[in-house]
């Protein structure tokens, strides 16, 4: 099997981050779903480059027009959309916990100045 | 009835001793929660008899509404009021807006400032209302206004609520919480003084936005 070499590009970045998801892993970094989540997304892509021929023959089997690496492209940018849309929610419960931390803090240091004379009282003064 | 009030702040040292001095006498406690400004807001409003809450770090205006209301709850307030602290709405109107709860008309009174006189910006009154309160119908909220910020609510609505969102979407986050509740609700004139523009067009795109985040996150 031969390689084009924007395949073998792509298999080398696909290697290169694989090998850096490992990395993350051994350090302990990443826990084991998020481990298992992008080595699903590595090794799905990196396969999908190396069968892109067969992809191809599929893509045309099921009547699409477009060839395997659009039908590539087209995940990928639906992915990456999931990925953000994901990514905000999880910016949003990490911004409510950030205010729930600031409320506690606040309402801990309350002050009330009940007992002082206003200004209109030490006017009349 | 203890009757507190709720006024969110940030960085309106210039307008927060004309505000305080003209509410606190109408109501029985006063709240200014700070929202991390930058000017001298919590020191001029601790010249008053109020209760000063700091947040350390700016988390918006519903999130300081909510801390307010927090603490309003936990100190005994049977009806809690909200008012914003930039001197744009009239405290002589603080009385017209408790009435309906205190004679037991109401549950949730909602100021309204188109049963009012104020005096909108032309793109406001015709652009960006419509399209709020249009966005409110389809959440099932029927008020004049749809982004009012001066309300009172009773103790037990309020303990059914939760304001969440800490941008400007918690005017639409209260009223349709107020409206699931299923409490009796009312909408009295209220009158305005603007001093700026207030919300723009973009303003209204972000509150949609975090409307629509809120609603995926929880």
């Amino acid at each position: 099997m031969f390689f084009s070499w924007q395949q073998l590009l792509a298999l080398i970045i696909i290697t290169f981050f694989t090998t850096q998801l490992f990395k993350q892993k051994r350090r302990k970094r990443i826990n084991g779903s998020e481990f298992i989540l992008w080595l699903i997304f590595w090794s799905t892509s990196g396969l999908a480059i190396i069968f892109l021929k067969p992809l191809d023959r599929l893509t045309a089997t099921l009547g699409l027009s477009a060839s395997g690496i659009n039908i590539l492209f087209y995940l990928a940018t639906l992915t990456l959309f999931y990925l953000v849309f994901k990514m905000r929610l999880h910016l949003v419960r990490l911004e409510q916990d950030l205010t729930s931390l600031a409320r506690r803090e606040a309402l801990r240091g309350a002050r009330s100045q009940t007992n002082r004379a206003t200004p209109r009282d030490s006017d009349s003064k | 009835m203890k009757i507190a009030c709720v006024i969110p702040a940030y960085n309106e040292a210039k307008n927060i001793a004309a505000v305080l001095e003209k509410v606190y006498p109408l109501v029985d406690e006063l709240i200014v929660v700070d929202d991390h400004s930058h000017d001298k807001t919590s020191a001029i409003a601790l010249n008053y008899p109020v209760t000063v809450i700091r947040h350390p770090i700016n988390r918006g205006q519903g999130a300081a509404l909510e801390t307010g209301n927090q603490y309003a709850l936990k100190n005994g307030a049977d009806i809690i009021v909200h008012f914003d602290a930039d001197d744009q709405f009239k405290s002589e109107e603080i009385p017209v807006v408790l009435a309906p709860l205190l004679n037991d008309e109401a549950d949730a009174v909602f100021g309204s400032r188109f049963l009012g006189h104020a005096n909108f910006p032309p793109l406001k009154r015709y652009l960006i209302m419509p399209l709020a309160r249009q966005i409110n119908r389809w959440l099932g909220v029927r008020t004049t206004d749809p982004q009012s910020g001066f309300r009172a609510l009773k103790r037990e609505i309020w303990e059914q609520i939760t304001i969440t969102n800490r941008g400007m979407a918690h005017c639409t986050e209260i009223l349709f919480k107020t409206v699931k509740t299923g409490c009796r609700l009312k909408e009295v004139p209220i009158d305005v003084t603007y001093h700026h523009f207030g919300q723009k067009i973009s303003g209204g795109f972000r509150i949609i936005k975090d409307l629509l985040l809120q609603k995926f996150s929880n």
